[in-house]
Order: C-alpha cells, then sequence, then structure tokens
C-alpha cells in the first residue's frame, strides 16, 4: 500500500512539476513579449521625437532666415526707395513754390529726372534679387550665367564657370532651390571668404544633376558653422533636404571651401 | 476540500459573469470579440452541463470533454483567424476536426476515455497562435492582448493536465490524489477567468465606449 502511494504520489509530483515548468515557460514567452515590445515602443517614440526635434529646428531657421530675408528688403527699400522718393518730394514742393527763378526750377527738375531714375533702377534691382526674371524665363543655366556675370563685373574674384546643363531638367520649383543655394554660396564668399577665385559647375548626366562649387578663401570649421543657426549654411542644407538631394560639404581654415550637391532625376 | 469547491464556485460564477457582460457589449463589438463571447457561453453551457450530467444525475460525463475540445478549437481558431488574418487557420480547421473524427471511427470506445492526442494537437496549435499573435502585437497596440496572454497561460498548463487524465484513471490513483490536479485545474480556469474579465474592463466596458 505504501509503494503504490509513493508511486502515485511520484507520478502527481512529475505532473505538478511539468504543469509549473509549462506555465515558467508561458510566463517568459509573455514577459519576453511584453518588454520587447516596451523597448520597440520606447525606441519608436524616440525616433519619432528626434524627428520632431530635426523638424522644429528647420521650421525655426526658416522663420530665422526670413526673417532676416525681410529685414534685408526693408533696408533695402529704405535706402534705396524712400530716401530717393523724399529727395524727389522736397525737389518737388520746391518746384511748386513760385518765388523761384527759371534757371533753378530747370536744376531742380534735372535733379528730380536723376533721382527718379535711380529710384527706378534701384527698385529694378530690388526685384531682379528676389527673383530674377531670366530664371523663369530662360531657366536655370541662364540664370546662372547672368549671376556669374553680375558677380563678375563688380567683385574682387574670377568665377570659372562650366555649365552642362539642359533645359528643364529639374521642375521649376527645384530650379529656383539649386539658384538660392548658389547665390547664397556665392554671398557667402563674397562676405566673408576674401576669395581670388570661384569654380561653378553645373552638370547634368543622364542619371543625375551635379553641382560643385568650390573657392580658394579663408574657409571655416563646418562642424562650428553647422551649430550656428540661422545662417545661410542652414538654408542650404533646409533647400537641399527639400530638393531630396545628397550635399558633400569640405572645408577648413586656410583652406577654402568645396560643396558638391548630386540630386538624382527621377 | 471546501475551499477548493468555493474555487471552482467562484471559477464558474466569473465565467458566468463573463459571459453577460461580454453579450451585453456583443453588438457593439467586431467579429473577434463576438466570437469570443460565443466562446464564453459555449464554455459555460459546457461546464454546467457537465455539473448537471456528473453530479446531478450521477452519470458519465467524460464523453462532453471531446465536445469541449472540438468547440474550443474551432471557436479559438476562428478568433484568432480575426486577430491574424491567416488563411492557412481556416484550412487548419477542418483538417483537424476530421482527424479527431477519424480517431473515433477507428477506437469509438475513445468516446468514454479521455483523448489526450485530440487535446494536445488542439491545444498546441490554439497555444501556436497565441505565440504568433504576441509576435504581431510587437509592431504595435493590438486587442485582445490580455486574453490572449490567459489562453497562452491556460492551454500550455492545462493541456498536460487533460492529457494525464487517462494516465491518472488507469493508474487507479485514489480520489484524493486526483483532486489535486482537478484543483490545479480550477485555478487556472479562475485565473483564465479573471484575465478574460480584466479585458473587457480595461478595453471594453460601456464607460470607455460612450467618453
Amino acid at each position: 500500500m505504501q509503494e503504490i502511494i509513493s508511486e502515485e504520489q511520484q507520478v502527481i509530483d512529475i505532473i505538478l512539476i511539468a504543469i509549473g515548468l509549462l506555465l515558467l515557460m508561458a510566463l517568459a514567452i509573455v514577459l519576453f513579449f511584453y518588454f520587447s515590445r516596451r523597448r520597440i515602443i520606447k525606441t519608436e517614440l524616440e525616433k519619432a521625437n528626434l524627428e520632431i526635434n530635426y523638424q522644429r529646428e528647420v521650421l525655426q531657421s526658416t522663420i530665422i532666415t526670413q526673417e532676416e530675408e525681410r529685414k534685408r528688403i526693408a533696408q533695402d527699400l529704405h535706402d534705396a526707395i524712400s530716401s530717393k522718393l523724399n529727395v524727389v518730394s522736397l525737389n518737388a514742393n520746391m518746384l511748386s513754390d513760385t518765388s523761384i527763378s527759371t534757371e533753378e526750377t530747370v536744376k531742380i527738375a534735372e535733379n528730380i529726372v536723376k533721382v527718379t531714375s535711380t529710384v527706378l533702377e534701384n527698385s529694378r534691382k530690388i526685384a531682379h534679387d528676389l527673383l530674377p526674371p531670366t530664371l523663369d524665363k530662360f531657366g536655370l543655366e541662364a540664370a546662372m550665367e547672368e549671376l556669374c556675370d553680375e558677380i563678375g563685373d563688380a567683385r574682387a574674384f574670377k568665377i570659372d564657370t562650366n555649365f552642362q546643363y539642359g533645359l528643364n531638367l529639374l521642375s521649376q520649383d527645384d530650379e529656383l532651390h539649386l539658384f538660392r543655394i548658389i547665390q547664397e554660396l556665392l554671398n557667402n564668399t563674397i562676405k566673408y571668404a576674401e576669395a581670388k577665385s570661384v569654380q561653378l559647375s553645373l552638370v547634368a548626366n543622364g542619371s543625375e544633376v551635379i553641382l560643385t562649387y568650390k573657392d580658394d578663401g579663408k574657409g571655416f570649421d563646418v562642424a562650428e558653422a553647422k551649430k550656428a543657426k540661422g545662417l545661410g549654411l542652414s538654408g542650404i542644407t533646409n533647400r537641399v533636404e527639400i530638393l531630396n538631394a545628397s550635399m558633400e560639404m569640405s572645408s577648413s581654415i586656410g583652406n577654402g571651401i568645396l560643396v558638391r550637391i548630386q540630386k538624382r532625376l527621377d | 476540500m471546501n475551499h477548493f469547491l468555493v474555487l471552482s464556485i467562484v471559477g464558474h460564477a466569473i465565467l458566468l459573469v463573463n459571459v453577460i457582460v461580454y453579450f451585453k457589449s456583443f453588438i457593439r463589438n467586431d467579429k473577434a470579440f463576438k466570437i469570443f463571447s460565443i466562446y464564453l457561453a459555449f464554455s459555460f453551457c459546457i461546464q454546467i452541463a457537465t455539473l448537471v450530467i456528473g453530479k446531478g444525475f450521477h452519470l458519465p460525463n467524460l464523453y462532453l470533454s471531446h465536445f469541449y475540445i472540438v468547440g474550443q478549437f474551432v471557436l479559438l481558431s476562428l478568433f484568432y483567424f480575426q486577430l491574424l488574418k491567416n488563411k492557412l487557420i481556416l484550412f487548419v480547421i477542418p483538417a483537424i476536426v476530421a482527424l479527431i473524427g477519424i480517431q473515433f471511427i477507428l477506437d469509438p470506445s475513445l468516446f468514454f476515455r479521455y483523448n489526450p492526442v485530440g487535446i494536445v494537437i488542439t491545444q498546441v496549435i490554439l497555444v501556436l497562435y497565441a505565440i504568433f499573435y504576441l509576435y504581431q502585437s510587437l509592431s504595435g497596440k493590438k486587442p485582445f492582448i490580455i486574453i490572449n496572454a490567459g489562453i497562452l497561460f491556460y492551454l500550455l498548463s492545462s493541456t498536460l493536465i487533460f492529457a494525464s487524465g487517462n494516465l491518472v484513471l488507469d493508474l487507479d490513483i485514489s480520489e484524493n490524489t486526483r483532486f489535486i490536479l482537478i484543483n490545479v485545474n480550477r485555478v487556472f480556469i479562475l485565473l483564465l477567468q479573471i484575465l478574460i474579465f480584466t479585458e473587457w474592463y480595461r478595453n471594453y466596458r460601456p464607460a470607455l465606449k460612450s467618453r
């Protein structure tokens, strides 16, 4: 009897142990999935946050650039148009004065004509700077040539260009972005680089468009410049992002700058 | 032994409560929820029938386990089909049911014994579905995740209890010892029912819906 009891007890024990093991296994499986899921959700959340932060930064720098641009336009309008129109208004007032001599009238009128033509020229220039009509009418290559001619005429550095870009390879928006990038690069060179020569090339080969920009100016620390928000660099980066292109920028102090932007054609 | 009777009563009571609350939310919810509600009602009916036939009329009620196993397999398979959206499940259901049918044709006396092979096959397949569903739930918030965990726990552990049924009966093991296994099973059923109730309370109770 004792034997039977111990035997059946053994069977029951084994069954209970097996059940316990199975339970443990089930628990392990559930916990494993539970914690994996938590971890996955956590990493996804972090990724989403990073994305949001990045977009916030882009937005912020866009707004800063926009504000700076407005400031510049306001300054331009004030300097080049408002102050000159004040002179015209003053002269016109003087004309309405009956006590002045004919000789003076002629002189004042000449002055008005001179100032007015300057104002006209200035307003044309401002409008041209805001959106060059050449880009709209004759495409990116023509607009770039015009831009280089203008800068080459006025500035102390030489521009070597190499354009092999057909018409309408990119959409109008994309061309504008590329144009703005080039404008910004040239502006930086003019403002900071003290360069002697600039090499600019825009080459399209079947599947992609490659823009290369090189100057021999002072150069700068790329990592430092990227930290400074609201400057031209973030504007360029944002536009490259919008273009869905890739950009390599290398520069160091004393060695000029080399920028290469690659945009795949769809 | 008395508090084990309490355990059984509480288990059945929660099952009844679950049947009621799930059927009260029946119309508002999706197919998976409806199938699961039917599964609960089905379990309840089998439990009651087992009690009435066994305790009420003192007749053998073991054959009810076959209906329970097949019913559970079909209903939970359909439930997982709704969750996993895998057509393979629809082919597995008739195949397994046919297999169990063939078992009974080959050995009709099986009807009055436990069917360990049937139990193991059906429950292991359901466990696989449950694990696969856990894997799918990695990619985001999925419904019925608490029920899924409950099913995984219950099926894995109860498989062994049911499968060892014949062994325990054949060994002529004393009533007392057998009760240990029965009560372990009762505890598991109770836990499963609590988890099922938790699922309803956390995700399907009417106050949540009206918000």
